[in-house]
């Protein structure tokens, strides 16, 4: 491994010179680091092996924390709902992942190409959406959904066909996906779109003059060179997806097929919160961070090992 | 409901002093608060009756100021209320359902008012004093008492020459005249996640989920009466003779709004709450008992209905319980929460109601509150709650979303529902026998 | 395998965006992508005008009119939206202002701070300060909030705005970039220049250094001030005083509650409208400002 910006004997004599200043840079960082990421991340393993447990005293008792061990673990991977929510998770991200990414990358392409009309009208259009906040953005789309306010059921009963209930029965994922690449592409496509324009133009002009058509400059040129941005944009989707929560929360007062239990992080919040069991939702974060890191891993590993532009 | 805007300059600098460090708790207000100036209460508590009384009692004591704050329903505001303990943020007083009762005292939320409850005792019917008290100690005062009744659209029944049902089996024969009328109408809504309302309907056909012999608990949710109450729903989901979705959903609110619901079996409030989602039908609107599973007895259950109760973090717990106390017995209270719909839980109060006119969701209806009297008395005097009703309820909703969701027999999400309590049960270590 | 990226001043590469555009292109080729970005307008468009045209109407038409055609009750709607709970709303608006105003411009200085550290200087326990920063990146912070909650319980700061700030002020993230830009964006050549000149390091830092890193401050900032602003479930779990809300729990809490008393549908959606024009207004304003390839900028080796 070695360094990454600079010579080395640049770096070793300035380092010897004024070891102190890049500490004292790092200071509130470090510090803020440590109390708002390490120690609540230690916190919540060592809650993880605790539990509320009774001590004695009348029907009601009293309760005590005191250490369990491996319980919360168990009761955590042996919960079925716990793995049902794993599932839909999955479902839910094979849906919302490649359409983001997938919808991001071609509006970026698009804006990319010359001679496109309205490419700025576009681009702020398709933008819009990230200033929206998630609670918002599903608040607007459950109402659109809703048959009773949806123009899509209004245009229907018109011409005479019944009503559409995307909330219910298969259409459901579809639906809540919709809210999360609805609020994703915009982003998404400004960090392929920015990273498009940063390629210096003399790449595709030599393509041009040996007659290579737009779309095999984009295929065989543009993609490529921007694959590390995909590998990136592809993480957060990815990272994002596993803490679906708020969606599917607003959403639940709508239709009765959005459980407590939808999702993970749901799940965590009824246990902490509606069920008072600290213990166990601190098990299923730790259990849900460590599998998250460890998918980042591999997929990182997997596609592009200079990631991160460290060594 | 009090409306003001808080000027700018008072908003900026109430952040700046909470940025300042200051807690935003009740408890900050300290004990030299109660020696040079008026205590403040902090108190959390929903519903629309609420601030007229909390106002009427700033009016009467100006020592003791209540400040209301709105965290929310029953569900939300429990959930609050156990972080905020942990927090050491919580209010002084809240409202409690009384089914979250024994989930609030197990968690350290409410605290032992025994000591200030001399004399309570006789305000109340014992079957909803039965609710605050445990092992001979009080946890908090009720407030409002949700006996389950039936609100049905009375102009809607005349239509279709339906008589008022008074038992299950007349209601489901209700419920197919209604849907053959109209294929767009039911008579009611099964909601898969109203926990309260089908335990009051077990209740009613003899059901005991929670009994308690010295320390050891039993469990039973799937025992005879709350199967047959399971299958009864199941019959009419199945036909399609009721409506099996979310309540008060705007779908919900359309379809009442609409006349496509016909009727709410629910506590004695749904008066109060369909006035506030179909203002426009108020006149056609009335209130009847539930109906029977048997013709002999006419015992119903309570859905919902709540107790005010002084929390372990107060630093004022005599002011506090001096407080709850008049909320649920004063007749200033009774009067604004009658004026709202509500039906009070004290015998004071109760007795109040039949001066007063009927809901404006009814206004026709003159026998209103003597036929809410009459319900009351008649309600089922013990009905005890376990220790984990949140797990209970959590579970339960879960279970019949997803039962009526894929079709699956709903007493199967009964057996589900049991097998999830008596784990927890277990496993926080309580005596548990499962029926 | 090692990767040494030059630093290079912005601006010396011929960027695509300098260049001319020639190519005689087909029409169809021009008229094809403008429709397919047209509907993707529309489609990002569509709910945004759905809510300010919902916002005019009066809690009957809600329900009973064309989905969007303007209603009689905008004035009303906003009447009631200020006035609602003694004027919660512009409460909770402020709030907002301030956790994503202070927490976004202290996280972009302590950003810039840490990651212009670690671009520019060389000392013991670097690679570890720089693969925690990178596993706070992919680290779900959502499951942070709830041991942040119990810790902050347990010192006392739990319901205050403390509880909600502290937390946005580290952002690995944003960490991440500042030291991606700094590496691109200040040359080392110019400040060994200013420590020949005599130049402690804080002042190289902040007359040399930091006016270099300002796009990409801006950029931290906006990402921040956006991530904040919409964040939910930290100060869903943090805060239990209605008052103290932001908009995105204030506006959860109106849609909540409005089941029980659906005239605050209405003041849910005249909500939504209100606290979204703000931040689309700064979104277009601020665009240009926008470096986003900075993200991508760190994976080019």
């Amino acid at each position: 491994m070695s360094a990454v910006t600079d010579p080395p004997t640049l770096a070793y004599r300035r380092a010897r010179r004024r070891w102190g200043a890049p500490f004292l840079f790092l200071l509130p960082a470090a510090l803020l680091f440590v109390a708002f990421l390490a120690i609540p991340i230690g916190y919540a393993i060592y809650l993880s092996f605790r539990g509320m447990r009774m001590a004695g005293g009348g029907p009601f008792g009293v309760r005590q924390e005191t250490w369990v061990g491996l319980d919360n673990y168990v009761a955590a991977f042996t919960d079925p709902e716990l793995l049902a929510g794993l599932g839909r998770l999955a479902i839910y991200g094979i849906i919302a992942v490649p359409l983001t990414l997938g919808l991001a990358l071609t509006f970026a392409l698009l804006l990319d190409l010359p001679r496109v009309r309205g490419a700025r009208f576009s681009r702020t259009a398709i933008f819009i959406p990230y200033a929206v906040p998630g609670v918002v953005a599903t608040l607007l789309w459950g109402f659109l959904y809703l048959p009773s306010t949806s123009p899509g059921t209004w245009v229907l009963e018109r011409v005479g066909l019944g009503g559409l209930d995307v909330l219910h029965g298969p259409m459901l994922f579809p639906a809540v996906a919709n809210i999360a690449i609805w609020g994703g592409v915009g982003f998404n496509m400004i960090i392929l779109y920015t990273s498009l324009r940063g390629i210096p133009a003399d790449v595709y002009e030599a393509a041009r003059l040996d007659g290579a058509s737009e779309w095999d400059i984009a295929y065989r040129i543009k993609i490529p060179l921007v694959a590390p941005a995909l590998v990136l944009t592809g993480l957060f989707a990815l990272i994002g997806t596993l803490q679906v929560y708020g969606e599917p929360t607003t959403l639940r007062p709508m239709t009765s097929e959005i459980s407590q239990t939808w999702v993970p992080l749901m799940m965590i919040y009824r246990d902490a919160f509606t069920r008072d069991n600290l213990s166990l939702a601190a098990a299923s974060s730790v259990a849900l961070a460590l599998g998250t890191l460890v998918v980042s891993v591999i997929l990182l590993r997997l596609t592009q090992k200079r990631s991160f532009g460290e060594s | 409901m009090m409306r003001r805007t808080i000027p700018v300059m008072a908003t900026l600098s109430a952040v700046a002093l909470a940025l300042a460090g200051c807690s935003s708790g009740s408890g900050s207000g300290g004990a030299d608060a109660e020696a040079d100036g008026p205590i403040t209460l902090d108190y959390w508590a929903w519903g629309t009756a609420q601030q007229p009384m909390v106002d009427a009692w700033n009016a009467a004591h100006p020592d003791i100021q209540v400040k209301r704050t709105d965290a929310g329903g029953g569900t939300d505001s429990s959930a609050k209320l156990v972080t905020a303990t942990r927090a050491g943020n919580a209010p002084d007083v809240a409202i409690v359902e009384y089914n979250t009762l024994p989930a609030m005292i197990v968690a350290g939320v409410a605290a032992d008012i025994s000591e200030h409850a001399d004399g309570l005792e006789e305000e109340f019917a014992p079957g909803v004093w039965s609710q605050v008290t445990f092992d001979g100690a009080t946890y908090g005062v009720p407030q409002d008492a949700g006996p389950q009744a039936l609100t049905y659209n009375q102009a809607q029944f005349d239509e279709l020459g339906i008589e008022v049902p008074t038992t299950w089996e007349e209601f489901a024969d209700a419920a197919e005249k209604v849907h053959e009328a109209d294929p767009d109408s039911y008579i009611t809504t099964f909601a898969p996640a109203e926990f309260g309302g089908f335990a009051g309907f077990a209740q009613q056909a003899g059901a005991e989920w929670w009994s308690v012999d010295g320390d050891t608990w039993t469990v039973d949710f799937d025992d005879d009466a709350s199967v047959a109450v399971a299958d009864y729903w199941q019959d009419l989901i199945d036909r399609d003779l009721v409506l099996a979705e979310p309540l008060l959903t705007p779908e919900w609110n359309a379809k009442v709004n609409k006349g496509e619901v016909l009727s709410w079996p629910a506590g004695l409030w749904a008066a109060g709450v369909l006035y506030g989602v179909a203002e426009e039908s108020a006149g056609d609107w009335a209130m009847a008992p539930l109906p029977r599973w048997d013709e002999g007895s006419s015992a119903v259950g309570f859905q919902g209905g709540s107790a005010v109760v002084v929390t372990t973090s107060t630093e004022h717990a005599e002011a506090a319980a001096e407080f709850a106390r008049w909320m649920g017995t004063a007749d200033e209270a009774s009067a604004a929460q009658i004026e709202q719909g509500q039906y009070p839980a004290s015998l004071a109060g109760q007795e109040l109601t039949l001066e007063s006119d009927p809901p404006l969701l009814m206004p026709q209806q003159k026998d209103y509150w003597e036929t809410a009297a009459e319900i009351t008395r008649s309600t089922i005097p013990e009905i005890s709650w376990g220790p984990n009703v949140n797990v209970a309820s959590s579970a339960f909703q879960d279970a019949m979303s997803t039962a009526v969701t894929d079709g699956t027999p709903l007493r199967d999400a009964l057996t589900t529902t049991e097998a999830e309590v008596v784990e927890d049960m277990e496993t926080t270590g309580f005596e548990v026998t499962q029926k | 395998m090692s990767t040494v990226t030059t630093p290079r001043p912005a601006g010396v590469r011929r960027l695509a965006a300098d260049r001319p555009r020639p190519r005689p292109a087909s029409r169809r080729g021009a008229i094809l992508p403008s429709v397919v970005l047209v509907l993707g307008a529309l489609y990002c468009l569509v709910p945004v005008v759905w809510v300010l045209v919902a916002s005019t109407k009066s809690s009957s038409e809600l329900f009973s009119t064309f989905t969007f055609l303007p209603g009689t009750g905008l004035v009303e709607n906003l009447g009631d939206l200020f006035a609602y709970g003694d004027g919660q709303y512009a409460q909770w608006a402020l709030n907002s202002l301030v956790f994503a105003g202070v927490g976004a411009v202290a996280c972009t200085l302590v950003s810039t701070m840490a990651g212009y550290a670690l671009a520019k200087y060389d000392f013991p326990g670097r690679q570890v300060a720089f693969y925690a920063i990178l596993g706070g990146v992919l680290l779900p912070g959502i499951t942070l909030a709830i041991p942040q909650y119990l810790l902050m319980s347990k010192i006392g700061l739990a319901g205050t705005y403390w509880s909600v700030l502290l937390p946005c002020l580290i952002s690995p993230f944003g960490i991440f970039l500042a030291r991606v830009y700094a590496v691109s964006a200040v040359p080392t050549e110019t400040m060994e220049a200013a420590r020949i000149d005599g130049a402690n390091d804080a002042r190289v830092f902040v007359s040399v250094a930091l006016p270099m890193m300002v796009p990409g401050m801006v950029t931290i900032f906006l990402l921040q001030f956006v991530g904040i602003w919409n964040n939910f479930l930290l100060p869903f779990i943090m805060l239990s005083d209605e008052r103290m809300y932001p908009l995105t729990v204030g506006l959860y809490t109106l849609l909540s509650k409005g089941s029980g008393t659906p005239s605050l549908y209405s003041l849910a959606i005249i909500g939504s409208a209100v606290a979204i024009i703000p931040l689309v207004a700064m979104m277009l304003v601020l665009q240009r400002y926008w470096r986003l390839d900075l993200i991508s900028g760190g994976l080019k080796g």
